[in-house]
């Protein structure tokens, strides 16, 4: 009803709605082929069986879709993981925490973003053991104000030049661990050589990372020898600072310290990495584990697309820049377009040099338009489609500008088994609490009735939610019992000791090689120097970009932009419940110094704005962020006024929708402007 | 009496509004209306700063001023346990009476909502779980465990006897039922 996006929606039968689904799903697929329906996934509302799975399922059995590659999340760390380690599972048990003698938390606030259930405990029982706790944050966060003994603020997106300081330090004055190096890694030299200055007559020392970090010489000196001293230490790098442009490098540098200093594989010690620690997450649609390491000449290659296969991509070559020698990865090295490129794939197609033109979006589990960048040119893009059909419980933003919005139900409203996000010994079984509200049904069943109407003769989805999840849980030998799960409702995995990653590489190096091409731990890493591509050096370099604190445009737009996440909510979800509203109002972070610069009071109404948007919400003027940088919460649900001015404070109206070589997404390197609204009056936004 | 009372380790406490969502939660209480609430103490100049979070709900005084104020004695304070609790009911409405019970409590406990002629509405502390012999619902959500609840002597026992906090202060003639363990302020 109406143009796409007024909102003006009509209530039609489930029946009536699957059959215009489904009948534009073949129309299109019979014009276009299938890589013109594009699937857009998301981690909502999802566990093992629902959310995005069985639609991915049912569409593979239909010729495929168009999928991207890239997590919003975590691309950066996950390559920077790979490429150094060759794979994600570089994590501790948080209470190993506890032998640690330092714990760096460097743009990592998990009082937060939880990290797991126990984080913030395992944190605060360490700091009162006397465990010094350090964090390093553009923020005075709680995890920096409650869980830290110290705060050290830097200029964001400066974190790599901090750490190849610190290595500086370390290096210079000799307290590398060479035995540990000499060992277990390979490519030391050339690193040694860039952060002394040896290839490019710029010695990387404490004073040069003052200019850039705004973090004194002394303090990274101090810093440095506190951490190389103090063994074992752990260096937890978190994401925040690697969705950045080229937030490879930050976590390559991240890791490359946690190794220089030989703090790998033992009690006390954090490899950085990507961070997962125990973990039976083998690939759902696998059903079998996805083992890390170089791919192998006899590695066995299917001849047709399985049910997990998405026969759009199979067969076809990896990427150029992607890491696909190795295996255990989260993207499948075949898959084109990245995630932060899909408006321009779908505005520009064929033409553009994209691989195929899009005419229909698929969206499941994602309130995809609000949390991906670049909205105002999300908006056109989406718009620009001959059809979209969105699964959601809440008119979001997302669902706005869909043609078919089917309610689907919550966890609460069926059977599912869910697994540590990150990683620890447990599994929960979700117990279906109440029957479905209203007419809303879950992915399962509607996937099933779709499947006939899509002429899918036979089906995985056509047995029954119990069978299927025991199905899908089988290849889980940690689950020693599926019946006393249910029970439960959780299970937990009995394991002799906390997991430390690499422990048995560090044991037993001769049975054990790390997983990557060479066996070692790589500082240089070769695969990436295939790639010849100075934006991503082989090892880890300090790198500006376009819309950096040093860039050009910082002249017109002057603040730093960052977008993490806050703790009432999570990503989107959640911004729509009144009670969490009145934790925290939302409101754009913004230091004193710079807000009396610009006539900003506390409680001000100001527009935030750069060439790719504005928006309208109140300031909270505050010492807790550095100068320099403002901070707009991300998961706020985009609002426009007549003008497209964006009065819900939507962080994404204002980032931008480019990735970096290795997939890091830029969401905390945006500059922007504020000033005071043309009438600041709060009255406005409510 | 068995006076029950309240414990706050404000070290521990990470601003999680846990304990107040679940109690809203627990008890089915409306927006803007907090039977536990969270101040947040922000103090200092970048970068020397200091943030800290105080958890309170009714301190169930020993001396409660509230009860003396209430022109309809709808507050009470239970003889076995030294519970404070309020008959909504009888309550005449923040308007009717200029919420005296408010103003006499200061800590800013009583409740009555946005609405005009909002009945007052505090921490019951949990007294059908308590029955059950249950913990009440904040301290069992608090994923920190800065919170406890029980009797004041064993929780004295267990955690000693300061009674300030950064945000808090004791009034020696209501004697509220709390201890803490305060997170000083060490801005140089």
């Amino acid at each position: 009803m109406g143009n796409r996006g007024e909102g003006i929606f009509e209530r039609i039968s489930w029946d009536e709605a699957l059959n215009e689904v489904a009948n534009k799903i073949k129309e299109i697929k019979q014009k276009h082929g299938n890589s013109a329906i594009l699937l857009v996934p998301g981690g909502g509302n999802q566990g093992m069986l629902h959310g995005i799975i069985p639609h991915a399922l049912m569409l593979h059995q239909i010729g495929g879709y168009t999928r991207m590659w890239g997590a919003p999340s975590y691309e950066g760390a996950l390559f920077a993981s790979m490429a150094t380690y060759g794979t994600m599972m570089t994590g501790n048990a948080r209470e190993d925490l506890l032998n640690s003698k330092l714990i760096i938390m460097w743009g990592w606030n998990p009082a937060n973003t939880i990290w797991d259930p126990g984080t913030s405990l395992w944190l605060a029982k360490a700091r009162e053991q006397g465990i010094k706790i350090v964090s390093i944050d553009p923020i005075f966060t709680d995890s920096a104000a409650v869980l830290a003994d110290e705060w050290i603020p830097i200029r964001p997106g400066t974190d790599t030049a901090a750490l190849i300081a610190i290595s500086y330090v370390i290096i210079s004055e000799n307290l590398h661990d060479m035995d540990f190096i000499k060992n277990y890694t390979i490519g030391f030299e050339k690193f040694r050589d860039y952060v002394l200055g040896l290839e490019d007559d710029q010695p990387k020392t404490p004073e040069w990372a003052e200019e850039i970090t705004m973090i004194s010489a002394e303090t990274i000196r101090n810093l440095a020898r506190e951490y190389a001293i103090n063994k074992p230490a752990a260096l937890i790098a978190g994401w925040g600072p690697a969705r950045t442009a080229f937030g490879e490098q930050y976590s390559r540098a991240a890791n490359v310290l946690c190794t220089i200093t030989g703090n790998i594989g033992i009690n006390g010690g954090y490899a950085a990495g990507f961070m997962r620690s125990y973990y039976s997450r083998e690939r759902i649609l696998t059903g079998s584990k996805k083992k890390s390491g170089p791919f192998k000449p006899d590695d066995e290659t299917p001849k047709r697309p399985r049910l997990q296969d998405n026969p759009v991509d199979f067969g076809a070559a990896p990427r150029e820049e992607s890491l696909y020698k190795l295996k255990g990865g989260t993207n499948p090295a075949n898959t084109r377009i990245h995630y932060n490129d899909y408006y321009n794939a779908i505005l520009k197609g064929c033409k553009g040099g994209y691989p195929t033109d899009i005419k229909m979006a698929y969206i499941a589990g994602t309130n995809r338009l609000n949390q991906f960048p670049n909205v105002n040119k999300g908006v056109k893009a989406l718009k620009s489609l001959d059809f979209i059909v969105i699964y959601e419980q809440f008119m979001t933003p997302t669902a706005q500008l869909a043609d078919i919005v089917l309610p689907v139900n919550t966890f609460m409203e069926r059977n599912d088994v869910a697994v540590p996000w990150l990683g620890a010994p447990y599994y929960i079984y979700l117990n279906k609490a109440i029957d479905s509200l209203y007419e809303s049904k879950s992915d399962l069943e509607i996937c099933k009735e779709l499947s006939k109407k899509l002429d899918i003769e036979q089906s995985l989805l056509d047995l029954p939610e119990e069978q299927i999840l025991k199905l899908f849980t089988a290849p889980r030998k940690d689950i020693k019992s599926y019946n006393k799960m249910k029970r439960d409702g959780y299970f937990k995995v009995k394991v002799d000791e906390p997991f430390i990653a690499f422990k048995d590489q560090i044991e037993d190096f001769e049975k054990n090689p790390f997983p990557t091409l060479s066996g070692k731990i790589e500082i240089y890493c070769e695969h990436i120097a295939e790639k010849n591509n100075p934006l991503m050096p082989p090892i880890p370099k300090y790198l500006t970009h376009d819309e950096h604190y040093d860039s050009p445009i910082a002249k017109k737009y002057s603040l730093q932009l960052l977008t993490p996440h806050n703790k009432r909510r999570t990503h989107s979800s959640l911004h729509n419940i009144p009670w969490l509203e009145e934790i925290e109002p939302h409101a754009v972070w913004i230091n004193p110094v710079d807000a009396s610069k610009r006539n900003i009071n506390n409680g001000d109404l100001v527009d935030i704005f750069n060439d790719r948007g504005r928006m309208r919400i109140p300031a909270k003027v505050t010492e807790r962020i550095i100068p320099g940088a403002v901070c707009v919460y991300q998961g706020a649900w985009y609002n426009p006024d007549k003008d497209g001015v964006d009065l819900g404070g939507c962080a994404n109206i204002l980032t931008k929708d480019v990735y970096s070589p290795g997939g890091a997404f830029p969401l905390n390197s945006s500059l922007v402007e504020i000033e005071l609204s043309p009438n600041n009056k709060l009255e406005e936004i409510q | 009496m068995n006076q029950m009372g309240f414990y706050f380790d404000q070290t521990r406490c990470i601003g999680c509004y846990t304990c107040s969502v679940a109690c809203k939660d627990w008890h089915n209480i409306p927006e803007k209306v907090n039977w536990r609430q969270i101040k947040v103490l922000e103090d200092g100049k970048f970068p020397n700063l200091y943030l800290a979070y105080l958890s309170s709900s009714c301190y169930h005084c020993k001396e409660p001023p509230c009860i003396k104020v209430c022109p309809v004695g709808a507050i009470k304070k239970r003889e076995k346990d030294g519970i404070v609790i309020v008959e909504s009911s009888k309550c005449l409405g923040n308007e009717e009476c200029d919420s005296k019970c408010l103003k006499a409590c200061p800590y800013d406990i009583p409740q009555f909502g946005p609405e005009r002629g909002g009945k007052m509405q505090k921490c019951d502390f949990c007294l059908e779980r308590l029955e059950k012999g249950q913990q009440t619902i904040c301290v069992e959500a608090c994923p920190m465990f800065a919170l406890d609840a029980g009797p004041l002597d064993e929780l004295k026992d267990k955690y000693g006897d300061v009674v300030e906090a950064e945000g808090f202060k004791y009034f020696e003639k209501f004697k509220p039922s709390i201890l803490h363990k305060p997170k000083l302020k060490n801005l140089d």
